[in-house]
């Protein structure tokens, strides 16, 4: 990997033809090397098995996220019927923790994405224009990475008060692009030292053409682990503020039902399930995305590969 | 009386995801005491291999599968891994090529230079830190420099610093792993001739390995060259420099400029050092040899003698008879 | 210098980020009401609101570092000395557990760097990937509920221990005193919430210890080391991990924003009452000027961590010049 092969192929080819062959067949380099990393299909196979969960959501679970089963009252201890009991309002737990895949995955994917491109972008001016920009970006950067994250985003979220979906989602991302910032800066910087750049420039190119062609095509891979990773520390955060009852109200969510298990004392009442799956789904799926980002980084970055 | 070291049918191998690497093959010389050998080749052929297999310092997934090291009448090959201890750096130390990594980045040279005094000697810090300094005396460097870090030399200087540590406990053989490497060519000069010097002074026997025939040609009696973990050719060195006999010698040789003779490009050996793990059949050289003929990729050439002392594995030469009384092919000198 | 420029900075975006914050404080002290009007005007002037905006951040710098930080809405108490105790409660905490993380991760990594391929490395990895990505809440919760007293353990395993799961010292024993039993008692409750915390952040660390020792091992003058004749336990020793430090320690220093993160999810699930319990309770009770300088001590405890670090690398790795 690394060395990009001279496309030849008979006859004239456009540069941008070119480039997509390339592109191409480094993607597919890749994704053999995927196939090939037992890491890697670990961590895909967790986050397979949690995407089909909550897209099938609707079909597997028996009852709504905010629905009573009929004819059960509320905290009934486990049952053929609702096995995790049912919590406080006689909603099935069971189907609770089935929907609650939907919003932690929703909530991870999107905010991570969010948090990824304003990482990236900042990175990638920070690390390319260089000089007081770089300087005073990254000062700010020092101070929003200083700042604990959770205070942060706790004072936002209360401060906000209502938080729907996309609050969240917001107020997760807002706050978690400055580790993004920094590894993209400094991918930039050593990319921006290679030979080809210089290349690029000799023959009149703009710099917003170095730019977008030449460093972020060549930082994407790095990015993309990094984007992986920062889904799960995004999960991680949704689950915080929902048990401090600071996220999604209209829906449920793995961090809000450990939340009401553990008012309700889920361990004392025999009803162990309500406290103990969800804790496993979100450690099971953050363990899937961490698994699959690690394996990713360390194929795309050849120096941490063992040596 | 048996050489200092005696290196027979040295076999290495490496075990990768990709696969078995060949690193080398039945590799055989002898180092007397007091002399120099020299192992050439291009990079990846087995010289640091070998140079690691005999301070047994190879990485984790290397392994002898064959052969005999032989080092001053012990055995070194079956030796339990205390007693080895108790030879490396005592009897027998090493300069490692670019002495920027060699030397631990935060420990003083002092203390760096008085660790095997104080491991191998029992002696108390005070007396091995006044050795280390008459030491770096001996490699010209002033001792008040004893409790400098190594960032704050330069790169020849460093590698006075490795040498001074070399011979802390008085070895009976120094090996140098591409010494001069990655230095500019007065340090270069300078470097060689402090190790020629120490070399006569001490009575030190010594392995030099280098890509680079020039490097060797000054200070060593004999000169192996390898090439993709086989030997190619063995002989003295000036033999082996005026008339060398294997193509890929030849080559070598061909490739730095003669300023004495008429001036000629410096001709460069076409190809690449071919895998260790599949290496290519017959000779392993005959993709790039230009005197390549139908034998050459169907059968292995012997290492064999063509005149006293000098040996060969090459088709074009016709086999001599064996060595009466020696079955096993050997550097002799 | 530029930790000077880091603080400044987290001064700046704290007064913005409460001013730009929609709802008016006043609001939260005195009611809407007609009947209040004079009463709400006398307030604004007496806190300054109807300055212009520079003269306020002028007071509010003042203030901040006289620490004359006002009155908390909640307990009517000076906010300095309610931050002042919380902080060394939460100090206690975070740096029992940093200590105690710092020395099982190192020792933990090393031994897996070692036995790099081993089964003790592949489980400890794998252990280290999964304690990784466990929300600290949750942690604390299970943790909580198995070392409750009348556990599931418990029925189990009759010499299960029951340990304190909330606050730190028991209410009984107030008022406090240094005497041993105040202190052994306080340090029983510091068990769970130090535990939690420290599993919580154990992976990171040794699994970055891990990686950088792999990386320190392959250096060559590690095979220097080992050519001299030392013992692998000497080599490890004298030469792999004074090497493999700096890197830990930078990351350590990065990562402590992280930690305090975690801190304040122990928190607020043992009840114990620091700095991150007061953030959850002020933020509960709408307690702005609490709130405001929780964050600046937060980032000043962050900046603070880094800069100790800085020091801690210049000892530790003597190429770092002081610029």
């Amino acid at each position: 990997m690394g060395t990009v092969e001279v496309v030849k192929v008979g006859g004239v080819i456009s540069p941008f033809r070119a480039r997509a062959i390339v592109v191409g067949r480094r993607m597919q380099d890749i994704g053999l090397q995927v196939f090939h990393n037992k890491t890697a299909m670990a961590g895909l196979i967790i986050l397979i098995f949690f995407t089909v969960l909550a897209v099938a959501a609707p079909l597997i679970a028996p009852y709504g996220p905010l629905s009573a089963v009929p004819d059960v009252g509320p905290l009934t201890l486990p049952a053929p019927g609702h096995p995790f009991g049912t919590n406080q309002f006689g909603y099935d737990i069971y189907s609770q923790v089935i929907w609650g895949t939907q919003i932690s995955l929703l909530v991870g994917v999107l905010a991570a994405a969010v948090a990824s491109v304003i990482g990236t972008a900042v990175g990638l001016v920070s690390g390319f224009v260089g000089g007081w920009i770089d300087e005073v970006i990254m000062r700010f950067n020092d101070v929003v990475l200083s700042i604990p994250w959770l205070v942060l985003m706790i004072v936002i979220a209360a401060r906000l008060n209502y938080l729907d979906l996309v609050g969240i989602i917001l107020v997760i991302g807002l706050t978690g692009w400055s580790v993004t910032a920094r590894v993209v800066r400094s991918q930039v910087l050593s990319l921006k030292e290679r030979m080809f750049v210089e290349r690029g420039r000799m023959i009149g190119s703009s710099n917003t053409h170095i730019l977008l062609r030449h460093i972020f095509p060549n930082a994407f891979p790095l990015i993309f682990a990094n984007t992986i990773l920062t889904v799960a520390v995004s999960i991680l955060s949704e689950s915080v503020l929902a048990f401090l009852n600071l996220s999604v109200k209209s829906n449920v969510s793995w961090g809000r039902i450990i939340a009401e298990a553990y008012q309700h004392d889920a361990l004392t009442i025999g009803m162990a399930e309500w406290l103990i799956v969800p804790g496993l789904c979100i450690v099971f799926l953050v363990f899937g995305f961490y698994l699959f980002g690690y394996a990713l980084d360390e194929i795309l970055n050849p120096r941490l590969r063992r040596r | 009386m048996a050489a200092l070291l005696e290196v027979r049918d040295l076999t290495i191998e490496f075990t990768t995801k990709a696969g078995i690497v060949h690193a080398v093959e039945g590799a055989s010389f002898d180092v007397e005491r007091g002399e120099a050998l020299g192992l050439a080749g291009e990079s990846g052929c087995g010289k640091t291999t070998t140079a690691l297999a005999l301070m047994r310092l190879l990485p984790y997934n290397g392994r002898i599968v064959r052969g005999s090291i032989s080092f001053a009448g012990r055995s070194l090959v079956p030796l339990e891994e205390a007693s080895m201890r108790a030879i490396r750096w005592k009897e027998m130390s090493i300069v490692f090529q670019g002495a920027m990594n060699s030397l631990n980045p935060v420990q003083r040279v002092g203390r760096q230079i008085a660790e095997p005094i104080i491991l191998h000697e029992d002696a108390d810090s005070d007396v091995a830190l006044k050795r280390a300094g008459d030491l770096l005396e001996l490699v010209g460097i002033s001792r008040n420099r004893l409790n400098d870090y190594p960032h704050e030399f330069s790169g020849g200087m460093r590698q006075r610093v490795m040498i001074a540590m070399a011979l802390a406990c008085d070895p009976k053989l120094v090996i140098a792993d591409e010494p001069v490497t990655a230095l500019d060519v007065m340090i270069q000069a300078q470097i060689l001739d402090l190790l020629e010097r120490l070399r006569q002074e001490l009575d030190l026997a010594m392995i030099l390995i280098s890509h680079d025939l020039s490097v060797l040609a000054d200070t060593c009696e004999q000169v192996t060259i390898m090439y993709a973990g086989k030997t190619m050719e063995s002989g003295k060195t000036m033999d082996l420099f005026t008339d060398p006999k294997h193509p890929y010698t030849q080559g070598l040789v061909g490739a730095f400029p003669d300023i004495r003779g008429p001036r000629n490009m410096p001709e460069a050996i076409p190809g690449d050092v071919p895998s260790l793990i599949s290496p290519p059949s017959g000779c392993v050289f005959h993709p790039r040899c230009k005197f390549a003929f139908d034998r050459c990729s169907n059968a292995e050439p012997e290492l064999s003698e063509l005149a006293p002392g000098r040996r060969a594995a090459c088709f074009l030469y016709p086999e001599v008879t064996e060595v009466p009384g020696r079955s096993m092919p050997i550097a002799t000198r | 210098m530029n930790a000077g420029i880091t603080i400044f900075g987290i001064i700046c975006l704290n007064y913005l980020l409460i001013r730009l914050m929609p709802g008016d404080p006043s609001l939260s002290i005195i009611p809407r009401d007609p009947k209040f009007r004079g009463l709400r005007d006398y307030m604004i002037s007496f806190f300054g609101l109807d300055r212009p905006q520079w003269e306020q951040f002028v007071i509010y710098l003042q203030r901040l570092f006289t620490l004359d930080w006002g009155l908390s809405y909640q307990d009517h108490r000076p906010v300095a000395d309610i931050l002042l105790h919380d902080l060394g409660w939460t100090l206690l905490l975070v740096g029992t557990s940093t200590i105690l993380t710092v020395l099982i991760g190192i020792a933990i990594g090393a031994y897996s760097a070692i036995r790099r391929g081993k089964p003790f490395d592949f489980v400890s990895t794998g252990i280290g990937i999964f304690l990784y990505g466990m929300p600290i809440f949750w942690l604390g919760l299970v943790l909580q509920s198995a070392f409750r007293k009348n556990s599931v353990f418990q029925g189990w395993i009759p010499w299960w221990p029951a340990l304190p799961t909330s606050g730190y010292y028991d209410d009984r024993l107030i008022p406090w005193n240094w005497d041993i039993l105040h202190v052994a008692d306080a340090f029983l409750h510091l068990l769970l919430p130090a535990l939690t915390l420290s599993l919580g952040t154990l992976a990171g660390i040794s699994l970055v210890m891990r990686n950088s020792l792999i990386d320190v091992m392959t250096e060559d003058f590690v095979t220097t080391a080992r050519a001299k004749g030392l013992s692998p336990r000497q080599v490890l020793r004298r030469h792999i991990l004074p090497n493999g430090m700096p890197p830990m320690v930078s990351l350590i220093a990065l990562d402590i924003a992280f930690i305090l993160g975690g801190a304040y999810q122990v928190e607020v699930i043992f009840r114990y009452q620091g700095i991150g319990f007061r953030t959850i309770e002020a933020i509960g009770s709408l307690d702005y000027p609490l709130l405001q300088f929780i964050i600046v001590i937060g980032g000043a405890a962050v900046v603070i961590a880094n800069l100790l670090a800085d020091f801690l690398l210049l000892w530790l790795d003597p190429r770092i010049k002081i610029s």
